[in-house]
């Protein structure tokens, strides 16, 4: 594992006290913008204001507890990684639909059976793991960013209230916007670490000046206590079998949502990062089912990782687990602050877009990187190009697409699940007809380098290869041939590929090759062309994970291994 | 036209003979990087850098040319100087452990400002 540049505190660092407590405080400021979603059922339930500020104070335990199992380090649960949790987008649609049929127990209800399900995935995630490559999860974590800076926008812009008009909120956003992104990109230190808790204290100051707060929506006619239990009232659950599509649905783009942050999470920390570690996502997503089943007993909704507090994470380079604790230990206590319920249910909605925006430009760059880190085919370039336009149109075409039927919804109706679901189908449809082992015969005589660099190229697209790695097996066939000499009759290059390994073998007729555990000294290299020969077996040996020769008859083989 | 193929290209700053070399170089073509060189050599050039920023990938065989290249700017009181060494191709000079065996410098605008 390499420490990637600009990476203050990894995974398993813990920063200063100060640091850790700021920091914290910071990423509890931004997950604090997801309670908007139980607000906004809340608000659909018709609760009153005692009953909505109840309704925070228990979302936001649920939250504290859910980040807690989505970040631990254990043999069991938890991904092991700074992601903390948060509402989202996927579970508002069936959510809403269930508190119209069957009212708030009946969400309870059924976000209990999402839970169990994303904790019966879980074990059995790695066997699937071919349904997300890395190049669709570079997908899935380039629409994550996309979805985010889209509601940003939508925060920011659309749906002005209290008075305010849409340039005051754009107003706002902006200022909001820029104080992050000049604090990120021209400070260092404590105002770069804490951009986005400094942008959003800014934007609720001049919401403030503005006049548009209002702590009414939230605030009970009989005054705010200072401490206070949230009342359990609420607590009943209600199955309905009409729900269980939708809410199994919802499950499964909730997993790969989940997927996709985690490998975020993993890969801020790796600067070698290659592939997701499959062992901490199920781990993850067995840790996001249970937070959820505890979500749904004590009265909310279903819990998922929060991808703007990765984007926290790369813009501030601050992605130490231990933040976690500190993040729950301090909605734990906030659910006891009615008052805390109050801010956080009041703020102004373009301060929550701004930091949605900023932090989606880091979100999406990570995808774009693990896009590009492959080769890609046209097979590939159809499932990207193609998948991303279906995340689009889902946000473009909304209205469109929330005719189709009820069950669909929770596909058609989130930018991020829909992408993904097509990612997965798309690439499922377009492995047909791709060999995963596959042999070229070379014409005798010189050495045709485009041949082999075209053969390789092509197959790498295939199968979606690093580009790196394949880079690597074009220089080591084409120096083997070079040591062999005029290319023999009869010579074939055999190259195999999964995830994990890729094969290159070499049959040609004549002498096996000597591979040298010495280098040749810069003397030796230029005294005779032996000592170039020398240098290319070396250079072989060096540039493959492994080098294995053998004879066979008139026919020798050499076959070159690359860790993938 | 083929962007594999060897490109060279050579121009002065001062005293000093830039030969941009792009493409790959391997045993089908390193003798011509050779002559090249050798042409320098014998035309008087005593500083010669030699820019490797476009080169793909290179065998053997150009390392032997470079090592021979370098031992002759020696022999004639010259030198020879590298930069532009990125990605695979620094990585196989030091595979090949011969990043010792030259003069190397960052970029081109580095290596200018040190000859």
């Amino acid at each position: 594992m390499a420490r990637p540049p600009g990476l203050l505190y990894s995974v398993d660092e813990t920063p200063p006290r100060a640091v850790f407590i700021v920091a914290g405080l910071q990423q509890v400021a931004l997950m604090s913008n997801s309670l908007i979603y139980p607000i906004i059922l809340g608000r659909e339930a018709h609760l009153s204001a005692d009953r909505l500020l109840d309704f925070v104070s228990v979302s936001m335990l649920a939250l504290g507890v859910g980040t807690l199992l989505l970040c631990a380090r254990s043999r069991f649960i938890g991904s092991g990684y700074l992601c903390p949790a948060a509402y989202t987008q996927i579970y508002l649609g069936p959510s809403l639909s269930a508190a119209q049929i069957g009212g708030l127990p009946l969400v309870f209800g059924m976000t209990l059976i999402a839970g169990i399900l994303q904790t019966a995935i879980a074990p059995v995630l790695r066997r699937v793991r071919f349904l997300l490559p890395p190049e669709i999860a570079g997908l899935v974590i380039a629409v994550v960013g996309l979805s985010i800076a889209v509601l940003g926008v939508r925060y920011s812009l659309i749906g002005a209230a209290n008075g305010a008009t849409t340039s005051e909120y754009l107003a706002i956003a902006v200022v909001s916007l820029m104080t992050m992104v000049i604090l990120n990109v021209w400070t260092k230190g404590y105002l770069r670490m804490f951009c986005v808790l400094l942008g959003m204290a800014v934007g609720y100051g001049a919401s403030a000046a503005l006049g548009i707060l209002d702590f009414s929506a939230a605030n009970p006619s009989g005054g705010l206590p200072l401490l206070r239990f949230p009342s359990l009232y609420l607590l009943q659950w209600r199955f309905d079998a009409s729900l269980i599509a939708p809410f199994a649905i919802v499950a499964v783009a909730g997993t790969l949502h989940l997927m996709g942050n985690i490998s975020t999470a993993q890969r801020i920390n790796d600067a070698e990062w290659v592939r997701p570690n499959f062992i901490s996502l199920s781990r993850g997503l067995f840790g996001n089912g249970i937070a959820s089943i505890i979500s749904a007993m004590i009265g909310s909704l279903g819990i998922n990782s929060y991808s703007s507090s990765i984007g926290l994470s790369v813009a501030t380079g601050i992605a130490s687990r231990s933040i976690a604790y500190i993040i729950s230990m301090a909605f734990a206590l906030l659910s006891l602050v009615p008052a805390a319920a109050v801010v956080f249910a009041t703020i102004p909605a373009p301060v929550i877009g701004a930091a949605m925006f900023f932090t989606a430009a880091f979100v999406f760059t990570s995808g774009l990187q693990m896009i590009t880190a492959r080769l890609l085919d046209s097979r590939k370039i159809i499932v990207i190009g193609f998948s991303f336009a279906m995340a689009v149109i889902a946000d473009v075409s909304h209205d469109l697409l929330s005719q189709a039927p009820l069950l669909l919804h929770p596909i058609l109706d989130n930018a991020l699940v829909l992408g993904t679901f097509s990612a997965v189908l798309l690439n499922l449809f377009m492995r047909i007809g791709v060999r995963q082992r596959v042999t070229i015969k070379l014409d005798a005589g010189h050495v045709n380098r485009d041949t082999i660099e075209r053969f390789l190229t092509e197959q790498g697209g295939r199968w979606g290869a690093r580009r790196d790695i394949i880079n690597r097996a074009i220089f080591g066939v084409v120096q083997l041939l070079e040591v062999v000499g005029d290319v023999p009759e009869g010579t074939e290059i055999e190259a195999s590929f999964d995830e994990f390994n890729l094969d290159v073998r070499v049959r040609y007729k004549g002498a096996t090759l000597m591979i040298p555990e010495r280098k040749p000294t810069p003397r030796e290299i230029i005294a005779s062309e032996e000592g170039e020969r020398v240098l290319a077996g070396y250079l072989l040996r060096q540039s493959a994970d492994r080098i294995n020769c053998k004879t066979s008859g008139t026919m020798a083989e050499v076959q070159l291994h690359y860790d993938h | 036209m083929n962007n594999t193929a060897l490109r060279m290209q050579h121009s002065h700053a001062g005293p000093v003979c830039i030969l941009s070399v792009g493409g790959r170089i391997d045993s089908g073509n390193a003798a011509d990087l050779l002559d090249r060189l050798n042409g320098l050599l014998s035309s008087g050039e005593k500083t010669i850098l030699l820019d490797l920023k476009e080169v793909l990938y290179l065998t053997s065989a150009a390392f032997r040319v470079l090592l021979v290249a370098s031992d002759e700017a020696e022999r004639n009181a010259a030198r020879m100087v590298l930069c532009g060494l990125a990605g695979q191709v620094r990585e196989l000079f030091e595979m090949g452990g011969l990043l010792e065996a030259f003069t190397v410098h960052g970029s081109r605008e580095d290596a200018l400002a040190r000859l």
